[in-house]
C-alpha cells in the first residue's frame, strides 16, 4: 500500500507481485506452447514433446493440403470485413459520443440498448439476424448481415472507449473555439477531433481486433463465405495435425502486428504533444 | 468569410464582428442527427432481430418451415422439460464459480497495479500485458488449453514426473474443470479493466489519510477501495456473467461435448432446424440475463462511471 | 472552550508522561530526503517549541510539503531524526506517531458521512459504533458542523468539508497537527474566516500546528514560529516580526516582501519598503531613477521605482504624504531611506 517513491515497500507487495507473475505465466503459457509447437516436426503430434523442428505446418497451411478449407482466402475476407468494421466503429462511435455530451430524449434508452448489445448472448445475435433475413426472403452474407452482426459487438465496446476519450476532453479548448469565431465542424475538426486522436486510434483497434476475432454471432450470419475464425473453429473437430498451430500462431502474430502498430502510433501522437507541450524553460 | 476579411469589415463599418450569421440548431436535433447511425445500426441488427426472436417464439412449425400462429406451446415445452432446469443448473454453476474466481483474481491483479505499481510507465507495461490476450484470437486462446491439458500434456508430464500419481489424471481436459479454465482465461480481463478504471479515480489522499487514521491495510482495502470501485466491479461481474451464460463454443470445446449450457440446448434445437422452440428458449434466458444486469446495475450508476 | 471536551488534555496515548518532559512538540535533527540521488530536502534541523504555530513557508519545490510528509510519516526519510514530544519516531507508522495530518484537498472519503469520516480512526481501532459516533459529533460541534453530521463530502461547501476534514485530523488527539496548504482552495473571503478559525482552535487545544503554505500574508498572520525554506534548505526561522524586520538573506527578504534589496559597496543591505521616501538626496541615502508604476492601496500609495542603476526598488508611502506632493508614472524621483533602516543581508 502507499505507493510514493522512497518508502519500504510493504510485504504484500511482494506476495501479490508474485500473484501478479503468476497470473501473466496463466495468460500466456498456453499462447507460447502453440507457438512452439506449430513448430513441430513432421512426425510430431498435437503435444509434447518436439519430434525435430520444421515449418511443414506452415507450409500445408498456405497450400491448402491436409484437410484444411481454403485459410489464404478466409484470411484476405476476415482482413477487409475486419478494416470496414474498425472504420465504422470509429466514426459511428465518434459521432455517437458527441451527441451523448448533452442529455437528449432517448439517450438513456439508446444507452441502455447499446449496453444490452453487449451482453447478450451471442449466438441470439446471429441467430435472430439470420432468422429475420430468412423470413424477408433476403440472402446472408458477409458485407450485409455478417458485418450487421460484428457491429452489434464491437460498437459496444467503441462507445465505451469513446465514453472515456471524451469524458476527459477539457470543453475549455472547444469554447476557445467558439470565441475566435469556429463553427461547429471547424471546432470538431480542428480542436476535438486532434485532441481526442489517440483514443479514436483506441476505438478503432477494437473494432478491428473484435471483428477479427468474432465467430459467435458471426457463425450464422455470414452466409457462404467462411471468416477465419469460422474456418478455425470449423478445423477443430477435422484437424488432428499441429497445423491448427500454425494457424494459430499465424493470426496471433497478425493480431499483434496490428495492436503494435495502434500503440505506436498512439504513443508517438501521445509523446509529439507532451514534447510541444513543454513549456520552455530558462 | 474569412476571419482577416471580417475584421477589415469591422474596421470599416465599426460593426462587431458577426460570427455567428444564423441561429445554431438546437442542440437535441444536432444530438439526434450525430447519435442516429449508432441507433440506426441497433436498431436493424439488433432490435429488429430480437423482436423477431420473440415474435417467432409464439409460431408452429412443421419439419422444414415456420408457421405464423400465437400459441404457448413453445413456453411450455421450455418450462416442462426437465432438461431446462439441468441446463440451468450446469449454466449457472459455471457462472457463479467463474465469477468467483474471476472477481477475486481481477480485483488483486487490479488492486496490484493500481496501488502497488508506483510508476506511471510500469503501471501501463503491465496493464498492457494483461490486455494483450484479449486483443487475440478466442479460439485460439481455447485451443492453446488443449495441449496444455491433455493425457499427454504439460500439465499430466509435470505431474507424472513428481511421481505422485502413476496414471495421467484424465479430469484435466474434456471436463468442467477445463471449461473453467478457459472461461477464466478468456474473461478476467473484462473484469480486470473496469475494476483498473474505478481504482484508478480514487484519490491517492484517501489511502493518506486512512493510514493516517491507523488503518491497516486490509481495513483501507475493506472500507475504502471495495467501497469506491465497486462500479467497476459491478460492470465487470455483469460482463463476465453474461459472457458465461450466453457461452456455447467454450463450453463445447473444452468439455469435448461432455458438458452443455443452456445455449448448448438452444444450438442443438438450431441445428434440427427447430426455430420456435428455439426462440421460446432464447427469450426465456434473455429474460433471466437481463434480470441479471437490472439487478447489478440498479446497485450502481453506471452511466456515471463511464461517463466521468 | 466548552469543559466536556476530552481535549483539553492533550493527553495522547503515545507521550508518556516523563520526568522531564520535552520543551518541544518535534525535532528535526539533521534530516534529509533524496529521490533517486537528487536532493529534495538538504540536512535541515528544526525544533518547534510546545504548543506553537508553526508555518513552513516557500516558493513550490523549496521542500516544505516534503518536510511536513516526512513528519507525518508519509514520506520515510533519507537520513536524520524525526522526534515528536520526548519519541524518536523516524521510523514509525503515521498513525504511530501522535501526528495526524490534514491534507490539501481534504481527501474526505467519498463514500462517507461527515461523523462516519471523523468517527473512522476510531472505527479501525475497534470502538464501538454508538461510542464512536458520540464522540465523533463532540468534535463536529467543535468545529462548528454538528448540523451537518449526515451529509456527504459531495454535499458540502468547500469551507465545510474542511472544517470536516479538521474534526477528523483532531479526533485522534494528534500532540502535532500537521497542515498541507491548508486555506488555498478557499475563496479569500473565507480564507481570512478560517485563519482565525486555525488559531483559535490551535490556542484552545494547546497543541502545535505545523501549517505548510507559500503566502508570506498567511504565515506572518498566523504564525509563532516562521520557518522560511528554499531549496531544500532552512533559510531563516523566527517570530514573523524578526522574520520581517531583519531577514538575514536577500532571498528571504525578497520572499516575504516588502523589502528593497540594494547593493552597496559594504554588501547587501535590505531596506523596508515603507521606510522609504522620495524626496531628494541630502544627508540620507538615495538613489535615483523614475517612477515605473503607481498603486493605490488605500491607506498606503505603492510607487514602484527603476532606478538608474538597473535595479527594481518600491516606496510605500502613507497616502497623505503621498498626495502632498504627487507624482505621476514616469517622472524622474530619487529613492531616500535613513542609514538606520539599511539592514545588512548575509552573502
Amino acid at each position: 500500500m502507499m505507493t510514493e517513491v522512497g518508502q519500504p515497500r510493504p510485504k504484500s507487495f511482494y506476495v501479490l507481485g508474485f500473484f501478479f507473475l503468476l497470473f501473466l505465466a496463466f495468460l500466456y503459457g498456453p499462447m507460447i506452447v502453440i507457438f512452439i509447437l506449430s513448430f513441430q516436426g513432421p512426425d510430431g503430434g498435437m503435444s509434447f514433446p518436439m519430434v525435430g523442428r520444421s515449418t511443414l505446418w506452415f507450409q500445408q497451411l498456405l497450400s491448402g493440403t491436409g484437410r484444411i478449407g481454403d485459410i489464404p482466402s478466409a484470411f484476405v475476407r476476415s482482413l477487409e470485413m475486419a478494416l470496414v468494421a474498425a472504420a465504422l466503429t470509429a466514426a459511428i462511435c465518434v459521432s455517437a459520443g458527441m451527441a451523448f455530451r448533452r442529455r437528449f430524449r432517448g439517450s438513456g434508452l439508446l444507452f441502455y440498448t447499446a449496453v444490452s448489445s453487449l451482453v447478450m448472448p451471442s449466438l441470439f445475435v446471429g441467430f435472430g439476424i439470420a432468422l429475420g433475413f430468412k423470413e424477408l426472403g433476403w440472402k446472408t452474407s458477409l458485407f450485409t448481415s455478417g458485418l450487421g452482426a460484428q457491429l452489434t459487438w464491437t460498437l459496444p465496446f467503441g462507445l465505451m472507449i469513446t465514453f472515456a476519450t471524451i469524458g476527459r476532453f477539457d470543453r475549455r479548448y472547444e469554447e476557445a473555439a467558439t470565441d475566435l469565431g469556429a463553427s461547429s465542424w471547424q471546432r470538431f475538426r480542428d480542436v476535438i477531433l486532434p485532441i481526442i486522436l489517440p483514443g479514436v486510434i483506441g476505438v478503432a483497434l477494437f473494432g478491428f481486433t473484435l471483428s477479427y476475432d468474432e465467430f459467435a454471432r458471426s457463425s450464422l450470419t455470414v452466409g457462404t463465405a467462411n471468416t477465419l475464425p469460422l474456418e478455425i473453429w470449423a478445423m477443430t473437430t477435422a484437424a488432428t495435425s499441429p497445423v491448427l498451430f500454425a494457424l494459430g500462431t499465424v493470426t496471433t502474430v497478425v493480431s499483434f502486428c496490428v495492436l503494435t502498430a495502434a500503440l505506436v502510433t498512439i504513443g508517438v501522437i501521445m509523446r509529439r504533444r507532451a514534447g510541444s507541450g513543454r513549456p520552455a524553460t530558462s | 468569410m474569412s476571419l482577416a476579411a471580417r475584421l477589415e469589415q469591422t474596421a470599416k463599418t465599426g460593426a462587431p464582428i458577426a460570427f455567428r450569421t444564423k441561429r445554431p440548431w438546437p442542440g437535441a436535433i444536432v444530438s439526434w442527427l450525430q447519435a442516429a447511425p449508432l441507433a440506426l445500426v441497433l436498431l436493424l441488427m439488433f432490435v429488429a432481430p430480437l423482436a423477431f426472436v420473440v415474435v417467432v417464439s409464439f409460431f408452429d412449425y412443421g419439419r422444414v418451415d415456420i408457421y405464423p400462429a400465437f400459441m404457448l406451446d413453445n413456453y411450455v415445452e421450455v418450462f416442462t422439460s426437465e432438461v431446462t432446469g439441468r441446463l440451468y443448473l450446469k449454466t449457472l454453476e459455471y457462472a457463479a464459480l467463474v465469477e468467483a474466481i474471476t472477481l477475486v483474481l481481477g480485483f488483486f491483479v487490479a488492486y496490484y497495479l493500481t496501488f502497488h505499481v508506483r510508476t506511471l510507465r510500469w503501471r501501463i507495461v503491465l496493464l498492457l500485458a494483461c490486455s494483450i490476450p484479449f486483443f487475440t484470437s478466442n479460439v485460439i486462446r481455447m485451443i492453446s488449453w488443449i495441449p496444455f491439458l491433455g493425457r499427454e500434456g504439460i500439465l499430466n508430464d509435470a505431474v507424472m514426473a513428481t511421481h505422485l500419481v502413476s496414471q495421467p489424471l484424465d479430469f484435466l481436459l474434456f471436463s468442467d474443470f477445463a471449461v473453467v479454465v478457459a472461461y477464466v482465461h478468456i474473461f478476467t480481463l473484462m473484469m480486470v479493466a473496469p475494476v483498473v478504471n474505478s481504482m484508478a479515480k480514487i484519490d491517492r489522499g484517501l489511502i493518506a489519510a486512512a493510514r493516517d487514521a491507523g488503518a491497516t491495510e486490509g481495513q483501507i482495502v475493506r472500507d475504502i477501495i471495495i467501497p469506491l470501485s465497486k462500479t467497476g466491479i459491478a460492470l465487470g461481474s455483469v460482463l463476465v456473467l453474461t459472457q458465461v451464460m450466453g457461452d456455447y463454443y467454450i463450453v463445447r470445446m473444452l468439455s469435448g461435448g461432455k458438458s452443455a449450457g443452456v445455449v448448448t440446448g438452444i444450438a442443438t434445437q438450431l441445428n434440427a432446424f427447430e426455430y420456435p422452440p428455439a426462440a421460446a428458449s432464447s427469450v426465456v434466458l434473455l429474460i433471466v440475463v437481463i434480470t441479471l444486469v437490472v439487478g447489478i446495475f440498479s446497485l450502481v450508476d453506471v452511466r456515471k462511471e463511464l461517463a466521468a | 472552550m466548552n469543559a466536556r471536551h476530552p481535549i483539553n488534555t492533550p493527553a495522547t496515548p503515545l507521550a508518556q508522561a516523563a520526568a522531564a518532559p520535552s520543551r518541544y512538540d518535534v525535532e528535526l535533527v539533521a534530516v534529509s530526503k533524496s529521490y533517486a540521488g537528487a536532493a529534495a530536502v538538504e540536512t535541515i534541523s528544526l525544533r518547534i517549541p510546545k504548543a506553537s504555530y508553526c508555518c513552513l513557508l516557500g516558493p513550490s519545490g523549496c521542500g516544505k510539503s516534503t518536510t511536513l510528509r516526512m513528519i507525518a510519516g508519509h514520506e520515510q526519510v533519507s537520513a536524520g531524526d524525526i522526534l515528536i514530544g520526548d519519541r524518536n519516531v523516524t521510523d514509525a507508522p503515521p498513525a504511530a506517531r501522535g501526528t495526524s495530518m490534514m491534507f490539501q484537498n481534504y481527501a474526505l472519503f467519498p463514500h462517507m458521512t461527515a461523523v462516519d469520516n471523523v468517527a473512522y480512526s476510531l472505527k479501525v481501532r475497534g470502538v464501538a459504533k454508538v461510542e464512536r459516533r458520540a464522540r465523533a459529533r463532540e468534535f463536529l460541534d467543535l468545529v462548528r458542523m454538528s448540523s451537518f453530521a449526515e451529509r456527504l463530502p459531495a454535499q458540502m461547501s468547500g469551507g465545510q468539508q474542511q472544517r470536516v476534514a479538521l474534526a477528523r485530523a483532531l479526533i485522534t488527539r494528534p500532540q502535532v497537527l500537521l497542515l498541507d496548504e491548508p486555506l488555498s482552495a478557499l475563496d479569500p473571503f473565507l480564507r481570512e474566516h478560517m485563519r482565525g478559525e486555525l488559531k483559535r482552535l490551535q490556542r484552545e487545544l494547546g497543541i502545535s500546528f505545523v501549517h505548510v503554505t507559500h503566502s508570506q500574508e498567511e504565515a506572518m498572520a498566523l504564525a509563532d514560529m516562521v520557518v522560511v525554506m528554499e531549496a531544500g534548505h532552512i533559510r531563516q526561522t523566527g517570530s514573523a516580526r524578526e522574520i520581517f524586520e531583519k531577514p538575514n538573506t536577500a532571498f528571504v527578504a525578497r520572499f516575504i516582501g516588502g523589502h528593497n534589496v540594494i547593493a552597496t559597496p559594504g554588501g547587501q543591505v535590505a531596506v523596508r519598503a515603507d521606510r522609504c521616501r522620495l524626496g531628494s538626496a541630502g544627508s540620507l541615502t538615495s538613489l535615483s531613477g523614475h517612477a515605473a508604476n503607481i498603486e493605490y492601496l488605500g491607506p498606503m500609495v505603492r510607487v514602484s521605482v527603476a532606478t538608474d542603476n538597473g535595479l527594481d526598488a518600491a516606496a510605500l508611502i502613507p497616502d497623505e504624504l503621498f498626495f502632498t506632493a504627487p507624482v505621476d508614472i514616469g517622472h524622474a524621483v530619487t529613492l531616500i531611506w535613513s542609514e538606520r533602516d539599511a539592514h545588512a543581508l548575509s552573502d
